[in-house]
Parts: C-alpha cells; sequence; structure tokens
C-alpha cells in the first residue's frame, strides 16, 4: 500500500499523548460508507474538549489558508469553534477513505455559489467515494453530515435559542405566508419559539442542500410544512401515513418539490437538528420506506467515538 | 461590487502612478470556514483593493495629498523617462467617497454587540466582519431588522446578503437614509 498517502497516520499509544503533545493522533477507525438514502451524522460538543493539546493536533490537520482564517476569529471560543470544525469536516470524511486518506490531505473547493466541497485528486489504483459533505454549528455543537454523492444540507440550533425579534414579525419578514399562518395557530409562545426555531433549521438546510446560498434560494420563495403521506400498500398490508416534511414554492402551491426529502429531530438533548438530502432516484426503493435515513455519531476526533443513531440523543424524529 | 480607495480621477490611473502599493483585502466569502454562518452573507468572492500613494523621496512634492497638483520624476541615469502626473482635484482622492459618518457606524457597532451578546471591551469596528463576530444567519437577520428598527429603514433582501463588515452595514443604512429623505 505504499503509494497511499499514510504519512500522517501514525499509531500511538494514547498514554503517550499527554506527554508529546505534537505527536501524531492515532487513526481514525474506518467508516463504512452511507448507503443510497443514508445521512451520517457527525458530531463535536466542544466542552467535552479538556486536553489542549488536542486543540494543536487540530490545527496540524488544516491548511495554512484554514490556520488563517481561524485566527481571525474574534477571540478564543470563536477561534476554538471554528478550529473545531474544520478539524471535524477532516476527520469525518478521512474515516471513509479507508485509511488512505489523512484528514491533513483533503483539499476543499467552493461550487460556483460558494458552497465548499471537496475537491479530489486522482489516484492511480483508487478511485476515491465522491462523498458530499455539510457543516452547522453553534456555540455550543459542530455537526457534520455525510451522504454519499447526494446534496446534503443540515443545519443546528440550540433549543434554547431565544431571538431579541419578535416572533411573528420574524416570520412576516423571511418566512412564507403558510408559515407565518402555521405560527399564528400556536398560541402558547414557548410552543411558538420552538417552532419558528425548527422551521428556521429546516429552511436553513434546504437553502444549504440546494447550495445557491441565502440570495438564490429566499427564505420567502418556499414553504416548508407536513404533508400527510399516502399509505403504501406492501403484501396486502397498510403502512402507517406518518405526516412527512415537504417543500414546495411559494408561486407553485401544491406541486412539491419531491427532490427533496427532510429529517427534522432533537440531537443530544440540546439542539433542533434539520436535514435535508435529495432523494436518491438512482436507487429507487421498491416498496419499503423511502424516508431518510440516519446514522448519528458523538465524537471527539482521535479520543473517542460512539454511536448514538438508537439513543436517547437522537430523538422525536420526523421525516 | 464596489473598489474602495480607486481614484476618480481616470487620467491620472492611465499614467504610472509613482510607488502605489495596493493593499488587497478579500471580503469573506459565502460559505466562510466558519461554515454555515455567514449564510446570509452570499456574494461570491469580493476583492476590495485600497490603494494608498507612496511618494519616493526623489520626487519633490509639491504639496500634500490633498493638494497633489503635480510630480515630476528627474530622469534616472537607467534612462527612464520623466512622469508627469496630472492636476489632481483638491480634496483627497484615495478615501471612499461614501463612507458612512462615525456615528452611523457606532451605532451599528452598539446593535451588532447587542445581538451577539458581545461583552463591552469586545473591539468592534467598522472593518468587524460579521462572521468572525460569530454571527450565524439567523443573528444577521436579527441585525437587519434591527438596523431597521433603529434607522427608520427597510433593507431588501439583496443589500442585505451584501452586509459583510459593520462598515458594509453603516453604508448601506445612509444610503438608505438619504434616498428616504431625498
Amino acid at each position: 500500500m505504499s503509494w497511499l498517502l499514510r504519512r500522517n497516520m501514525l499509531p500511538l499509544h494514547s498514554n503517550s499523548l499527554a506527554r508529546r503533545p505534537f505527536a501524531s493522533p492515532l487513526p481514525l477507525p474506518p467508516a463504512s460508507l452511507p448507503s443510497p438514502r443514508e445521512t451520517h451524522i457527525w458530531y463535536v460538543v466542544p466542552d467535552e474538549l479538556k486536553d489542549a493539546s488536542l486543540l494543536y493536533q487540530y490545527m496540524e490537520l488544516l491548511s495554512p489558508c484554514e490556520r488563517q482564517s481561524v485566527l481571525r476569529m474574534n477571540g478564543e471560543r470563536l477561534q476554538k469553534g471554528a478550529l473545531l470544525a474544520r478539524a471535524l469536516v477532516r476527520t469525518t470524511l478521512a474515516r471513509y477513505t479507508d485509511g488512505r486518506l489523512s484528514p491533513k490531505s483533503f483539499k476543499f473547493q467552493k461550487n460556483r455559489f460558494g458552497k465548499p466541497e471537496v475537491e479530489w485528486d486522482k489516484y492511480d489504483l483508487w478511485a476515491p467515494p465522491p462523498l458530499q459533505f455539510n457543516i452547522s454549528h453553534t456555540s455550543t455543537m459542530i455537526a457534520c453530515g455525510v451522504t454519499l454523492d447526494l446534496p446534503i444540507g443540515i443545519d443546528i440550533e440550540e433549543k434554547q435559542r431565544k431571538t431579541s425579534n419578535n416572533i411573528l414579525s420574524l416570520a412576516h419578514r423571511y418566512f412564507s405566508p403558510v408559515e407565518v399562518a402555521y405560527l399564528k395557530t400556536l398560541a402558547d409562545p414557548e410552543c411558538r419559539q420552538s417552532e419558528f426555531i425548527r422551521l428556521w433549521t429546516l429552511k436553513e438546510a434546504y437553502v444549504k442542500a440546494l447550495g445557491r446560498g441565502f440570495s438564490g434560494t429566499p427564505f420567502k420563495d418556499f414553504t416548508i410544512r407536513l404533508e400527510a403521506s399516502n399509505s403504501k400498500q406492501v403484501t396486502g398490508e397498510l403502512k402507517s401515513d406518518a405526516p412527512s416534511i415537504v417543500v414546495e414554492a411559494v408561486d407553485d402551491p401544491g406541486i412539491l418539490m419531491n427532490r427533496w426529502q427532510f429529517a427534522l429531530f432533537e440531537l443530544n438533548n440540546s439542539h433542533y437538528t434539520a436535514v435535508c438530502m435529495e432523494r436518491d432516484v438512482k436507487n429507487p426503493a421498491d416498496g419499503e420506506n423511502n424516508s431518510l435515513k440516519l446514522e448519528v455519531w458523538r465524537t471527539l476526533p482521535f479520543v473517542e467515538d460512539e454511536c448514538v443513531t438508537e439513543t436517547d440523543a437522537v430523538k422525536n424524529i420526523i421525516r | 461590487m464596489r473598489k474602495r480607495g480607486t481614484p476618480p480621477n481616470r487620467a491620472l490611473r492611465a499614467r504610472r502612478p509613482p510607488e502605489i502599493s495596493p493593499t488587497v483585502r478579500s471580503l469573506p466569502l459565502a460559505f466562510s470556514l466558519s461554515s454555515d454562518r455567514s449564510m446570509a452573507s452570499i456574494s461570491g468572492t469580493v476583492t476590495a483593493t485600497s490603494v494608498r500613494p507612496r511618494l519616493t523621496s526623489r520626487a519633490p512634492v509639491v504639496k500634500g495629498f490633498s493638494g497633489l497638483k503635480s510630480v515630476s520624476f528627474s530622469i534616472q541615469r537607467n534612462g527612464f523617462p520623466s512622469v508627469r502626473l496630472q492636476a489632481a482635484p483638491r480634496r483627497l482622492r484615495f478615501q471612499v467617497s461614501c463612507a458612512a459618518k462615525p456615528e452611523t457606524v457606532q451605532k451599528v457597532c452598539e446593535i451588532v454587540k447587542k445581538q451577539l451578546a458581545l461583552s463591552d471591551d469586545t473591539p468592534v469596528s467598522g472593518e468587524s466582519k460579521f462572521s468572525t463576530l460569530g454571527a450565524d444567519s439567523l443573528d444577521t437577520v436579527e441585525i437587519v431588522m434591527g438596523l431597521e428598527e433603529a434607522f427608520g429603514i427597510s433593507v431588501e433582501e439583496e443589500s442585505a446578503q451584501s452586509i459583510t463588515t459593520v462598515q458594509d452595514a453603516a453604508d448601506l443604512i445612509e444610503k438608505l437614509v438619504e434616498a428616504k429623505s431625498s
């Protein structure tokens, strides 16, 4: 395997990390690629990072340009967040290359609208997986979503987030009429606030999945709502018709943009999380549930990974 | 796209300027490295060039920059021809002609600090970028709404997307306030 890049992947005993702060990190456990309708989410909780030497290790993974950007952030807390975000993207992507690519070796470019994507090198005897990713962060969590060859957008917001402006004022200004009407039906202010935040994350995730940016996809031009789905008949049984999240253009109500599928859930009991992914039309599901599948890991790169998919850390999932 | 400090005198630009040292500053991109947070500031790459002229000691300066009439270089040993610059307008040429008043910038800084819950001693100036201050897209729209309320203006979505620094916001506010009162 000598032609493959393994320079930055030297194994080390974990107890020597403290004594040798600039030593190479532990190798990342390889992860299986996401399947066609799957989004993998890796998230970091910055407060869990207690070891300062880890920050140096993460810094080593970044390109010079990324390092400069991190250092330009205003204050230590924001710098740490920016650093963790880049480290999370790089380490997450590296996991899916079966040890062939180190986190440091990744290069990034922006599409013509400014959305970051991986710039893959050409290799002689190996085709890198066509991974697509998107990140989102708050001061208390950073999340990275990965798919195999499907556009993805992810957005997280703290559940407790309060807005300075009145919820309905914000909604009138930025949301579609259908969404405003929905929020108005909620009498309880706390309920209205949380629904606003959840709707915001869904709209953000959609715009980010499209990759055309805020101005390319103004919030006011589309509605995201729940739609009662048609029950599917599978071997004579009726499947439950749980409502699904759909998106439609304000100018074209009733024409659902079926190309996009969503998931909305609570992460780590602290954040509302929305994922928007393009539906995989190349691999249509025959008769089975066509909704977005999730696999979620909590991570502190090079220290600890924990799959939390079936746990309490991922709950209240709506798709 | 706006080039700051571009000299308005086209005749001056056509001639070779003496010892110009351009400083190029890149404004934040749509998806900056603080990830999605600068979602609202989608405008692609914008490069702002501020040009500060520096005259060599060999060039006799008739007056300061503000009253620069002409500068001529003596013929150098290696035979470069002398360069004469056109007479320039009396006002200071290498400044942004439509920069917002300091009070406006100050007010914007206050609103931004409040929205982002920054401490009083956090340095925020005209050059501060919303993304580096930690503003995400929801913060940015809240800041825009706060500015609309404070200044009695209405900001178009397209204009809001081009705001990436405090200075951008202040400049836009003054433009809108002026348009409103005219």
